[in-house]
């Protein structure tokens, strides 16, 4: 054989192998695509979990569930299923999500249980109103909301406390705290949406590196740095929750914790949180 | 009626008909030539039939009738500056077909790759072979620069071809760097982000050029429409051009050079003929041709099926958000390695400028008439040495050179970093068991006794962060009881939150550095 034939037989064969291997990839194209797209959406939920941990999770609560007398829950199965019907929304649920992190709420739907920030109740988040979101990571966020659908329980949303409220002047004098309706009310009020930086368990727990707030508590008003006037751990431990900024442990940011807890609080709640949290030595 | 019709005489005049209309189609082979071309067999006419093609056809006349022997040797050549030629037109035609679901918009350029990933047929397959065919030509060209530069093909009546070949490298290699921005994801973004940056260096016009270039200060709407014009109109009309004016002098004046011990010095009369023996087009050559695209394609396309190269794309891009471990494309690095070494304006300008001149005047810097290696020692060793160099200045130019991170920023960015797969996305969902994991107290065997199979992969990672930790301690720089820890958490259905947490103490405060990992189910390799 010449070499002009070796080259037209190889060439041939080699012309026959690519379009093999082109033929049989394309057997799996659709696999190959639908498996694209589910990795863009589990990707689209990752991005939208660490999205929500900065943008949302202080009102919402780290895991949704909402902050009674802040903002209501998303991680709820009510949101999911009931919902649409109560405003009478026609699209669906991801569009709702999509137009409300977008354009915010001036005012809430329901000031009674959720009052939000005030006026706006809610910040627009779309940069295309002044918010600090672009569309995909608003596109990113709803993914990660919608991953509750499944899962979804229904959350109990606290009833208005009875009878006044505390207030917010620490010295105050408290009634008998009852330690075990403390704990249970640090539930319910779903402060463990927040606190829950030990990977233990509630941050007011005693853990490796430090004792329990009770403990903490008395020595933080010792501390140099201690920029409260409570003079007892009764009154930082109150302090700590109705005037959230006035006392910043160091390697916290101000702004964080709810500053609303003096207006939905009772005499009688206070004083049991008060009492649960100093048993935690 | 039936007797009447001649048989014979309609067999002729078919057979006509059909010669006359195959000479149309292929400018000048009857049947019985073209049936000699595919057998290797000499011409069946006279005047050799298969020159006339060459006057006939717009394509072959572009093409010479025969090459010398001597120039067609395969180890002279390595048909390297075919192969250049090759990628250009596989990344014209699979270009061409990306172009259509493009949009070349920040709001919809990222989508488009998305959309073109997941819903068009074999769309993977053509980004990844335009992608991959793109490398090819950077490295093709600059091979084909080298075996040039180390056969001396350059001088004399040469020079101007050498001039165009520079202009070449040159369009080349912005043709590569304009298409990088066009996904905008991170990689795109920032890499471009550095290499305009690089312009900025240049005194007086720097900035000028740097906002021409990116449209505003920061690279947004307006830069990746130039780029993108830059790429897909601009470049490639100036590259159609300037290849065909290379290729005219090589095709049509001077040819490809022939060996040096072919042509210089005491060179054997029988050699020298042979060397001069015309080989012609058609169809010696032209069927190597055919069979070298028919190689390249094959090569091609095992390169993005079995030997699973795929085009980069990370998350999309975020102008907030500047990346650790940020870096020009590849063929750039030598240039971030050289800015590291001094000056900017010396190291980015100054001496870039004089390298290209050097390039430039090669030709009329290298007078020595000799040809052959052996008596070119110095050309030589600048060349190796120039290699080299350029190896060693890429190397520093990565990120991991000389840029000295702070010690638990770069354990965990090597553990878990921004972009791309790193260790921990390496470990399957199912192996990520909650729980708090701490480096130094937790023990690192049976580290899921609740899994039926245990978890190798997740404690091979936790090795690695571990020792990785320990190499910092022992390098001091991290303090002996730094606190390293890995805390999972189910966060969501088929979502897990991966913490990692690096504490130690410095000048008597306790710092941390840490970053929140999300893992779903479904994330798939990259």
């Amino acid at each position: 054989m010449s070499r002009i034939n070796i080259q037209i037989l190889l060439g041939a064969l080699f012309i026959f192998i690519t379009s093999a291997i082109i033929l049989v990839y394309g057997i799996n194209e659709q696999n190959r695509m639908a498996e694209f797209e589910r990795a863009t959406r589990a990707r689209a939920i990752e991005q939208g979990a660490a999205l929500f941990e900065q943008q949302c999770s202080r009102c919402h609560g780290t895991q949704g569930t909402g902050i009674a007398g802040l903002c209501p829950p998303l991680n709820d199965r009510y949101f999911f299923d009931n919902r649409m019907q109560e405003i009478a929304w026609t699209g669906s649920i991801e569009d709702y999500i999509v137009a409300t992190v977008s354009s915010g709420r001036l005012g809430s739907t329901r000031p009674q249980l959720f009052p939000g920030q005030g006026v706006p109740a809610m910040p627009s988040f779309s940069d295309h109103y002044g918010g600090p979101l672009r569309e995909d990571q608003i596109r990113n966020l709803a993914a990660y909301v919608m991953n509750w659908q499944e899962t979804a329980q229904l959350v109990q949303v606290p009833t208005p406390p009875a009878g006044p409220v505390v207030g917010n002047d620490i010295a105050k004098e408290l009634p008998e705290g009852e330690a075990t309706a403390g704990e249970s009310l640090a539930t319910s009020l779903g402060c463990t949406a927040c606190h829950i930086l030990a990977p233990t368990g509630p941050a007011w727990l005693a853990s490796a590196e430090q004792p329990g707030i009770g403990t903490r508590a008395a020595s933080r008003i010792t501390q140099s740095d201690y920029t409260g006037k409570a003079q007892t751990p009764e009154q930082y431990l109150f302090e700590s929750i109705v005037l959230t900024n006035d006392y910043i442990v160091s390697g916290f940011s101000a702004g964080i914790m709810p500053n609303n807890y003096a207006n939905t609080l009772t005499d009688q709640n206070m004083a049991d949180l008060i009492a649960y949290l100093l048993t935690l030595k | 009626m039936l007797k009447s019709l001649n048989i014979q005489d309609m067999r002729q005049k078919l057979g006509q008909a059909v010669d006359h209309r195959v000479r149309i189609i292929t400018a000048g082979l009857g049947l019985n030539e073209l049936r000699a071309v595919m057998r290797g067999d000499p011409p069946t006419e006279k005047p050799n039939p298969r020159y006339k093609v060459h006057t006939t056809s717009f394509l072959f006349h572009i093409r010479p009738r025969y090459y010398e022997a001597g120039s067609t040797i395969f180890t002279h050549t390595f048909r390297l500056g075919f192969f250049t030629a090759f990628f250009f037109f596989v990344e014209l035609f699979t270009g061409l077909i990306l172009m259509i679901y493009y949009t070349p918009s920040p709001e919809k350029a990222y989508t488009s790759i998305l959309n073109l990933m997941s819903n068009v047929p074999y769309g993977q397959m053509l980004r990844d072979i335009h992608r991959l065919g793109a490398e090819a030509m950077v490295i093709f060209t600059v091979l084909h620069m080298l075996r040039t530069y180390l056969t001396a093909s350059y001088k004399k009546d040469r020079s101007f071809t050498w001039l165009t070949g520079v202009v070449l490298l040159g369009i080349t290699m912005l043709l590569s760097f304009s298409g990088y921005l066009l996904p905008w994801d991170q990689l795109a973004y920032w890499a471009v982000t550095v290499g305009t940056s690089m312009a900025e260096a240049a005194p007086i016009f720097g900035n000028q050029v740097n906002l021409l270039l990116r449209g505003a200060p920061d690279i947004a709407a307006n830069g990746l429409l130039r780029f993108y014009l830059l790429h897909v109109v601009l470049l490639p009309l100036a590259a159609i051009l300037v290849i065909s004016i290379h290729y005219y002098k090589v095709s049509r004046e001077h040819g490809i050079s022939l060996p040096a011990y072919m042509e210089e010095g005491d060179v054997k009369p029988e050699v020298k003929k042979a060397a001069k023996q015309r080989i012609d087009f058609i169809p010696d050559l032209f069927t190597h041709e055919v069979f070298l695209v028919s190689l390249g394609l094959l090569i091609l396309v095992l390169g993005v099926t079995v030997f699973n190269y795929h085009a980069p794309l990370e998350t999309i891009a975020n102008p907030q958000v500047t990346p650790l471990d940020t870096k020009a494309p590849w063929y750039f690095w030598f240039l971030q390695g050289m800015l590291k070494l001094g000056d900017k304006i010396l190291m980015g300008i100054i001496i870039p400028t004089v390298l290209v001149l050097v390039l430039v005047g090669l030709p009329y810097i290298d007078r020595n008439p000799h040809r052959s290696m052996y008596k070119r020692p110095i050309a030589v060793a600048i060349g190796v040495l120039a290699i080299l160099a350029m190896v060693v200045l890429s190397y520093m130019g990565l990120p991991q050179y000389g840029i000295e991170s702070d010690a638990a920023t770069r354990i965990i960015q090597d553990m878990a970093p921004e972009e791309g797969v790193g260790p921990l996305r390496e470990v399957p969902f199912e192996q990520l068991q909650p729980g708090s994991y701490e480096v130094g107290a937790t023990p690192m065997d049976d580290m899921c006794p609740t899994l039926d199979f245990g978890c190798p992969d997740f404690e091979k990672f936790f090795k690695t962060y571990s020792s990785l930790v320990e190499e910092m301690i022992s390098m001091d720089r991290l303090p002996e009881d730094a606190q390293a820890l890995v805390v999972i958490d189910d966060w969501q259905q088929d979502l897990k939150k991966i913490t990692m947490r690096i504490v130690w103490a410095e000048e008597g405060k306790n710092k941390t550095y840490e970053r929140h990992v999300y893992q779903h189910r479904e994330r798939g390799s990259e």
